[in-house]
C-alpha cells in the first residue's frame, strides 16, 4: 500500500541520511522506526510526506508516486505547530477549508469529543498544556481522513503519563478509520506499544538494520512478560544497530564518502 | 496551605478588571495632579507664569482659537499633512518591506541602498525637497513620508524574516497555494509586528509634521508654535503641545482599538499595556 523503495538521500553538504531503503507496509498497518540519532528516521518519513524529495528512489501510496505532500498522506509533528491565531476548532479544521462550515463543525467537535477534549474549541491554542496541543495537532492531521499517518516523535516531548496516554488516545483514533500508521520514535517501549512491526534504523548511512514483528495482541499489557520481551529484542536491535559497522552492503565502491 | 490558597486566589484575580477603575484613569493622575499643582502655586503667587503660564491660562488660550475657528484650521492642516505623509510613507514601506523579506534577490537588491538611505537624517532632505516640490504641501508631505517610511520597511522586513519556517511547512504540508499561504499563513504571522511598526511610523509622522511646519508654513499646529514664541506667547506655544500630545495619543489609539479583533489571540500579557 505505502511503498519506499530503494530510497537514498545525500545532502547538499555531501552526507549520506539514507542507503537504499526499501520497505513495504501494509494499509492499516502500524509501523513504528526506531533508530539512534542520526539513522535518517525523520529523514525518512519526510522524504514519504513530500516535503523532501530523495535523491534517488521512489515513494509511492497505491501505486501513485508521492512527489509533493499529498491528500492521502497527514503529517503530525515532533512539536505540535498549532497556528496560534486560530482556536483549537479553526486549527483542527485547518485542512477543510473545502468544505461547508456546518459540515467542517460537525467534524471537529465529533474529533474533540473522542479525545477528551469536548468544549475545548473556541480556545486559543496558548491555553493548551503540551499534551493538548499534540492532540489537537493529531486531530488536525486525521479530520482529513488521510490512508496514511505520519507522525515524527509525536510524544517525544512529554512526560512518561501523558505519553502513555496519548498512545492510547492515538491507538483509539487509529482504530476508527485504520489508516497506514508510520511513527518515528527512539522510545523502545512506545515502539513495543504501538507497533505491528518494529524496524530499526542503523546510523551513517541509514539502513534498515531489522524488521521486527510485533504479534501482542491489542490493548496490550505493559507490565506482561510478553511486552517486556519484546522490549527485549527491539532494545536488542537497536544496540546491534549501533555498534554495527558502517559496512557497504553489496559494492565496495559506494562508501567513497565514509572512508574517513 | 492557606499560602498556596490565597497566592491561587491572587493569580486568578489580576488578569480581571481591577474594581470598576477604568485603566486611564490611572494615566491621568500623574498630570492632572502635576497641572493642580502648579495651578496652585500660580494662585498664591508662588512662581513667576511670565514664560510658563497657568494652565488656566492655557485653556484660556485653547479656549479662544476654538471659538475663532483658528484652531481647528490648524489642526486640520496637521492633520491633512500627517495623512497624506504617513499614508504614503506606510504604503511603501509595507509594499517595499514585503518584498524584500520575502524575496532573497529584492534584498540584496535593495536593502543595501534602502539601509544606506536611512542613515541619512531625514532632515537633511529638506532643501532638497523644497528645491524639488517648491514650498506648499508637496515638499511637507515628502519629509513626512520619508519619516514613516523606515520604521515601517524595517519592521515589515523584520517580521517576515521571523516568521517560524516550522509554520510555514504546516502550510506546505495540508498544500497550500501560493496565495493561500500567504494569506492564511503569512499575513496573520507578521501582522502584530507590522502593527507596532505602523505606529512608530506614526509617531515619527508627528515628528516630522512638526519639522515641516516650523520650517515654513502659514497654518498648522506647527505654525502656532513659530508664531508664539516669535510673538513671545508662551501660553500659545503650550497650547499647541497640549494638542499634538492629545493628537497623537488619540492617533495611536485609533491604531490600536481598530486592529485590537485581528490580535485577540496574542497573549493578554502583550495586550494589557
Amino acid at each position: 500500500m505505502l511503498r519506499l523503495a530503494h530510497l537514498n538521500k545525500v545532502y547538499a553538504n555531501g552526507a549520506c541520511a539514507l542507503d537504499d531503503v526499501t520497505i513495504d507496509i501494509e494499509a492499516g498497518e502500524i509501523v513504528t522506526l526506531v533508530g539512534g540519532s542520526g539513522c535518517g528516521k525523520t529523514t525518512l518519513l519526510r522524504l514519504v510526506s513530500g516535503l523532501e524529495h530523495p535523491t534517488s528512489g521512489t515513494v509511492s501510496v497505491d501505486g501513485e508516486a508521492i512527489f509533493a505532500p499529498h491528500p492521502a498522506i497527514g503529517m503530525v509533528f515532533q512539536e505540535a505547530r498549532l497556528l496560534p491565531w486560530l482556536t483549537v476548532a479553526q486549527n483542527i479544521g485547518f485542512g477543510l477549508a473545502h468544505l461547508p462550515a456546518g459540515e467542517c463543525k460537525d467534524l471537529v467537535e465529533d474529533a474533540l469529543l473522542k479525545v477528551g477534549l469536548a468544549g475545548y474549541g473556541t480556545r486559543w491554542p496558548r491555553e493548551l498544556s503540551g499534551g493538548q496541543a499534540q492532540r489537537v495537532s493529531i486531530l488536525r492531521a486525521l479530520v482529513t481522513k488521510p490512508k496514511v499517518l505520519l507522525m515524527d516523535e509525536p510524544f517525544s516531548a512529554l512526560d512518561a503519563l501523558t505519553r502513555g496516554s496519548l498512545q492510547d488516545h492515538l491507538l483509539a483514533l487509529w482504530d476508527a478509520h485504520r489508516p497506514t500508521l508510520v511513527l518515528v520514535t527512539h522510545d523502545v517501549e512506545e515502539a513495543a506499544a504501538l507497533a505491528d512491526r518494529a524496524i530499526v534504523l542503523q546510523p551513517r548511512p541509514g539502513r534498515v538494520f531489522a524488521d521486527i514483528r510485533v504479534e501482542l495482541p491489542r490493548p496490550r499489557d505493559r507490565l506482561s512478560q510478553d511486552f517486556a520481551e519484546t522490549k527485549r529484542i527491539i532494545m536488542n536491535a537497536l544496540d546491534g544497530s549501533l555498534s554495527q559497522p558502517a559496512l557497504s552492503k553489496n559494492n565496495a565502491g559506494a562508501t567513497a564518502g565514509s572512508w574517513w | 496551605m492557606s499560602d498556596t490558597q490565597t497566592i491561587a486566589v491572587a493569580t486568578q484575580a489580576t488578569p480581571r478588571k481591577q474594581r470598576g477603575v477604568p485603566s486611564f484613569v490611572y494615566g491621568l493622575i500623574l498630570p492632572v495632579t502635576a497641572a493642580a499643582l502648579y495651578e496652585l502655586a500660580f494662585r498664591m503667587g508662588m512662581v513667576e507664569a511670565r514664560l510658563l503660564p497657568a494652565p488656566s491660562r492655557i485653556a484660556e488660550t485653547l479656549l479662544k482659537l476654538a471659538r475663532s475657528g483658528e484652531l481647528s484650521v490648524h489642526i486640520a492642516a496637521t492633520l491633512m499633512r500627517i495623512a497624506f505623509g504617513f499614508g504614503l510613507g506606510a504604503v511603501t514601506g509595507v509594499l517595499l518591506g514585503v518584498l524584500t523579506g520575502s524575496s532573497i534577490t529584492a534584498r540584496r537588491l535593495l536593502d543595501p541602498t534602502l539601509q544606506a538611505l536611512r542613515a541619512i537624517p531625514s532632515l537633511a532632505w529638506v532643501p532638497l525637497f523644497i528645491l524639488w516640490l517648491g514650498i506648499f504641501e508637496p515638499s511637507k508631505i515628502a519629509l513626512i513620508a520619508v519619516g514613516c517610511f523606515f520604521p515601517v520597511y524595517l519592521g515589515v522586513m523584520g517580521s517576515i524574516a521571523n516568521i517560524d519556517r516550522k509554520i510555514v511547512e504546516v502550510g506546505r504540508a495540508f498544500r497550500l497555494s501560493r496565495t493561500a499561504l500567504a494569506r492564511r499563513i503569512l499575513l496573520p504571522a507578521i501582522l502584530p509586528d507590522t502593527i507596532v511598526a505602523l505606529r512608530s511610523g506614526l509617531g515619527l509622522g508627528f515628528m516630522f509634521v512638526v519639522a515641516a511646519e516650523i520650517m515654513g508654513a502659514s497654518e498648522g499646529l506647527g505654525y502656532l508654535l513659530v508664531d508664539g514664541q516669535q510673538l513671545g506667547k508662551p501660553d500659545q506655544i503650550l497650547a499647541s503641545i497640549l494638542c499634538f500630545a492629545v493628537l497623537g495619543k488619540l492617533s495611536d489609539w485609533i491604531i490600536v482599538i481598530a486592529t485590537r479583533p485581528l490580535l485577540t489571540w496574542q497573549d493578554s500579557f502583550a495586550r494589557s499595556e
